[in-house]
């Protein structure tokens, strides 16, 4: 049967699309697009089909393979989707997909550029779907060097740089004390340590509950039934893979290598980044650190609580202030991050639904965005705010989609993020009710910021140096667009066929974690009835 | 006397021989055929091994002196496979050599032909004697290109430090048998208050001069100025071979003969691998030539094999040596495309790859894939040894070690990361493209081949490295 098959089908098809694509020189670039598609197409029919296949009533793992890789050190390939992973590989491949038609017009080494996408768009659903510790790190590694090479070959340097004279525009990452902040290399050397420095705390706590779980395996769900770790081993692993992931989900204080990283990255690899890769910390963090200890993480998440608020109102403020528009979005995602960790904080089954249908949400928000924004730069060849004005009238279907999408992104209702912003804070309000109010009332700045960003792009007179600029056109300019619309709009008015999804996967987390707190606090009664 | 023990060593023997006697008797013979000879040659060799690796041979000839278990065995496999790659990629340079062709390749098989001595020695004695018997060949090596500055001095160089050495191993020797009475390692292993200090004096010596040998801090200065002035494909010998032998003896002197001193060596090992890696990560970032580049980041790959090394167990050796066949793909692989473009544009800094890609697609991707593996990134070799040899750590309670070790992967990932900014995002110089010849081609293919199969699916190459360990089964 295919179905048992259609996790592997689903990651594999661009791995291999990746590897015929060295087969074709460049200077055919009509081949190169076939092949991308075709593997692309494969696999967002396979997610498809995953999310259509998907028993919302079970919650167990579902479509499970397993293939002994070393017995050695107890690894096994161990793929497998529950409610939280299934939608988010359905997210993958759609922003991987979109991408590949946002990147049409890509002249310089399209091949190698192909090459890039179709890697990291399976290294993050591998990431989604791996339910063996070592494949997850392994897959969530995988994913960093695309991102290295999207920017550092074709990104761009941003305003600061290109108005840099003289002198201090020489390449800065040779020398490590003189930074240059604008340029391209600069913002993927940034992300790459990043986000790596956060991978090695993550691997050491992996490999500390592989040895000290006793089971000699990397098994999740294994060590997750049988592991036997003492209390303070736990909080140490917990401490070292929440913290390891933090870096990637752009946790206030370790964000400010993602709106830079962002504002670099070509258009397709923003996508993806702001997307699914972003949110692979979030991801981690409740496969692993919320499933392995469970009490560690109700000890811990008020912290998490209060920062997350830093991320809403720090995010929020500091896009208010910029003027590149790849900044003011890519800050207002840091923005969101703290939605999705208010939602995690709190650990009850609507608040952590919410979080994780905003992470979808987000996904395809950002997506439309990101994308929009590749077509205003190729078109006006800047995306200085300031400099731009009144281009409704040259392209109306993007700014119409342009304004769809930021409408999903500050939580208009009929968007996808309004369900999860809700859900959030219907969750929290009784266990953070502070936080809450703040998180809601910071809203308020992101539709401030949105507002005037559109205001001044769309609106009001019309630059004279952008009369040539020309709306997106044909099938290829509008077909990811539509598609990521259709997706905030469709499931931003029915979403409870995905809430039920979701839940399967979110409700035997939270049991868990209940079911710990209750039993601490039953102790501590009995503890003071026998005093 | 079992005389078949030593087979493959007469083989290489016979063979180094009739190459010297060729390019003396027959000045007529091209110099490459007598490179393809030597590779037929060893590949048979390797065919050898391999069988006795299947029938099992387990002994020891020479009054136990010399030793062919599975370690030894698959030692010399390693040994004899990378100098037949290092031979292809030597093919072009050595062509263009003005002088004595044909002595290269006999010093090259000279020194393996020491080095698989090494791997199967068993006592002090043996170890001395193989050890100058494989650098032999390499001083003279070193300083191959006589009309070049920096050549003759990093033979300088080479040499001294290599006799103050030699001078060093064979004083700890004397203490050791002045104070035990043997210099076998099985009757060393036997004695039971190894704390006497001339026997610790002794193996203190002994451990410098390894130390020396694997470029390990601080016993790691000539290594820079060695592979700098060295010719090119000596240089991606040096930083491999030699190396994986020594480390071969060391894993013989420690795991099986000091077995019982291993909480003494093993902070001993653990300080050498820090500052290894910190040092050789630290120094690498602020390097300008390639060679250098990869000089610091063998220092600092070093340290991180001595990682698994202090872990002590039998999971650590499996670690090293799987570590060591990543390391083989992933460097020889990036010292063959600073080899090629050497050959075709006589330079070898880092600035001067800027734009690689333009000129070679296939140069570029390869140094792309070499130098992520060396950096330890998935889903290439370099990431399954690293952590590999974490694990193995990790187990023993070596959090610390293994802490630096990772910290170390971030801030390597640094210079190897710029060093592929140069080869794809800055635009050459001068565009022309650079031509690469079969046999530079076929390493190529090789090494990309080694580590992406090393990387993805490593079981075969796990299974070879338990059994080679097996001597160490007993160790907890």
């Amino acid at each position: 049967m295919i179905t048992d098959h259609l996790l592997s089908i689903i990651l594999f098809a661009p791995f291999i699309g990746a590897a015929l694509l060295f087969l074709v020189g460049n200077h055919r670039p009509d081949i190169i697009k076939g092949i991308t598609i075709f593997f692309g197409g494969v696999s967002l029919l396979g997610a498809v089909t995953l999310l259509f296949l998907f028993d919302h009533t079970s919650s167990t793992f579902q479509f499970i393979e397993r293939e002994t890789w070393s017995s050695e050190l107890g690894i096994s390939f161990y793929i497998g989707v529950d409610g939280i992973g299934a939608p988010m590989v359905l997210a993958s491949a759609l922003l991987m997909f979109a991408g590949i038609f946002v990147s049409w017009h890509i002249k310089d080494r399209l091949r190698e550029f192909y090459i890039n996408l179709l890697v990291l768009g399976s290294a993050t659903m591998g990431v989604y779907m791996s339910l063996d510790l070592f494949f997850l790190f392994f897959f969530y590694e995988l994913s960093v060097i695309p991102m290295y090479l999207f920017i550092a070959i074709w990104g761009r340097h941003t305003k600061g740089y290109l108005d840099m004279k003289g002198n201090p525009k020489r390449d800065s990452v040779d020398f490590i004390f003189n930074f240059n902040q604008s340029s391209k290399e600069y913002a993927a050397m940034k992300l790459t340590l990043y986000i790596s420095a956060g991978a090695v705390a993550a691997l050491l706590g992996i490999l500390l509950v592989y040895v000290h779980s006793g089971q000699h395996t990397f098994d999740l769900l294994e060590i997750q039934k049988n592991g036997v770790l003492s209390s303070g081993m736990k909080e140490l692993c917990f401490l070292l893979i929440f913290l390891g992931f933090a870096p990637i989900a752009a946790i206030w204080p370790f964000h400010s290598w993602s709106p830079v990283g962002y504002a670099a990255a070509p258009a397709a690899a923003s996508m993806m980044h702001a997307g699914v890769l972003k949110k692979l910390g979030h991801f981690a963090m409740i496969r692993i650190a919320f499933t392995l200890f469970p009490e560690a993480t109700a000890k811990w998440m008020p912290v998490i609580a209060v920062l997350c608020v830093l991320n809403i109102l720090y995010g929020g403020l500091v896009a208010f202030l910029q003027k590149d528009i790849k900044f003011v979005v890519g800050y207002s995602s840091v923005a969101h991050m703290g939605y999705i960790f208010l939602g995690m904080a709190s650990l009850n089954l609507i608040s952590l639904s919410g979080a994780v249908f905003f992470l979808f949400a987000d996904a395809m928000a950002m997506g439309l965005l990101f994308a929009l924004a590749g077509h205003l730069y190729r078109e006006t060849k800047t995306l200085d705010i300031p400099s731009l004005g009144g281009l409704a009238k040259k392209m109306p279907f993007v700014a119409t989609l342009f304004v769809i999408g930021s409408a999903a992104s500050f939580g208009l209702p009929g968007g996808m993020n309004f369900i999860g912003e809700l859900m959030v804070f219907l969750g929290s309000f009784n266990k953070y009710p502070v936080q809450t109010v703040l998180a809601a009332m910071a809203i308020t700045v992101t539709w401030a910021y949105y507002f005037r960003m559109i205001r001044s792009i769309f609106f009001g007179e019309s630059e004279p140096s952008l009369a040539e600029v020309a709306d997106s056109k044909g099938f290829v300019g509008r077909f990811p667009l539509i598609l990521l619309a259709a997706m905030i709009l469709f499931f931003g008015i029915f979403p409870s066929p995905f809430i039920q999804i979701i839940q399967s996967g979110v409700a035997p987390i939270v049991e868990k974690i209940t079911a710990t707190e209750i039993h601490d606090t039953t102790s501590d009664v009995a503890f003071g009835k026998n005093q | 006397m079992n005389i078949d023990l030593i087979a493959p060593e007469l083989w290489m023997t016979l063979l180094s021989s009739l190459v010297l006697l060729f390019d003396f008797t027959c000045p007529k013979i091209s110099k490459k055929s007598l490179a393809y000879f030597s590779i037929f040659g060893m590949a048979l060799i390797i065919l050898q091994l391999i069988c006795m690796a299947v029938a099992g041979v387990n002994d020891t000839a020479f009054n136990t002196m010399f030793v062919l278990d599975p370690l030894a065995i698959f030692f010399k496999i390693f040994i004899l496979f990378s100098t037949i790659l290092v031979f292809l990629a030597s093919l072009e340079y050595v062509d263009k050599l003005s002088h004595f062709q044909g002595e290269y390749y006999y010093l090259l098989l000279f020194s393996a032909l020491g080095m698989m001595f090494m791997v199967s020695a068993n006592d002090f004695l043996s170890l001395f004697i193989t050890l100058e018997f494989s650098t032999f060949g390499f001083y003279i090596l070193v300083a191959y290109l006589r009309d070049d500055v920096k050549s003759n001095e990093a033979g300088i160089k080479f040499f001294i430090l290599g006799v103050l050495t030699a001078a060093i191993i064979a004083y700890g020797i004397s203490l050791i048998y002045g104070d035990t009475g043997t210099i076998l390692f099985s009757k060393i292993a036997m004695i039971e208050h190894k704390m006497s200090i001339g026997l610790i004096l002794g193996l203190l010596f002994v451990f410098i001069g390894i130390g020396f040998k694997i470029g390990a801090v601080p016993f790691h200065a000539w290594i820079p100025d060695v592979y700098e002035g060295a010719p090119l494909p000596v240089t991606a010998y040096l930083s491999i071979v030699p190396k994986a032998a020594t480390l071969c003896l060391f894993l013989r002197i420690a795991f099986a003969t000091l077995s019982d001193l291993k909480q003494e060596w093993v902070w001993l090992i653990a300080t050498v691998s820090i500052f290894s890696m910190t040092y050789g990560n630290i120094t690498a970032i602020a390097q300008k030539n390639m060679k250098r580049l990869l000089a610091y980041s063998g220092i600092a790959q070093i340290g991180t094999i001595l990682i698994g090394m202090a872990a002590g167990t039998k999971m650590g050796a499996d670690a090293v040596l799987f570590y060591l066949m990543t390391y083989l793909f992933a460097n020889l692989g990036a010292f063959v495309v600073v080899i090629i473009y050497a050959n075709a544009t006589q330079k070898d800094d880092i600035d001067d790859l800027s734009g690689l890609n333009r000129r070679s697609p296939l140069m570029a991707f390869a140094m792309l894939l070499f130098l992520l593996s060396l950096a330890g990134v998935p889903p290439l070799a370099g990431f399954i040894a690293k952590v590999y040899v974490f694990a193995a750590a990790v187990q023993q309670g070596l959090i610390l070690l293994v802490t630096v070790g990772l910290i170390n992967v971030v801030i390597s990932f640094y210079y190897y990361l710029i060093v592929v900014k140069k080869i794809y995002s800055v635009e050459p110089i001068d565009a022309t493209p650079i031509a690469l010849s079969l046999p530079m081609r076929l390493v190529l293919y090789v090494g990309i081949a080694g580590v992406i199969w090393l990387g993805v699916w490593p079981k075969p190459f796990i299974d070879f490295s338990v059994t080679a360990t097996k001597v160490f089964a007993g160790l907890d």
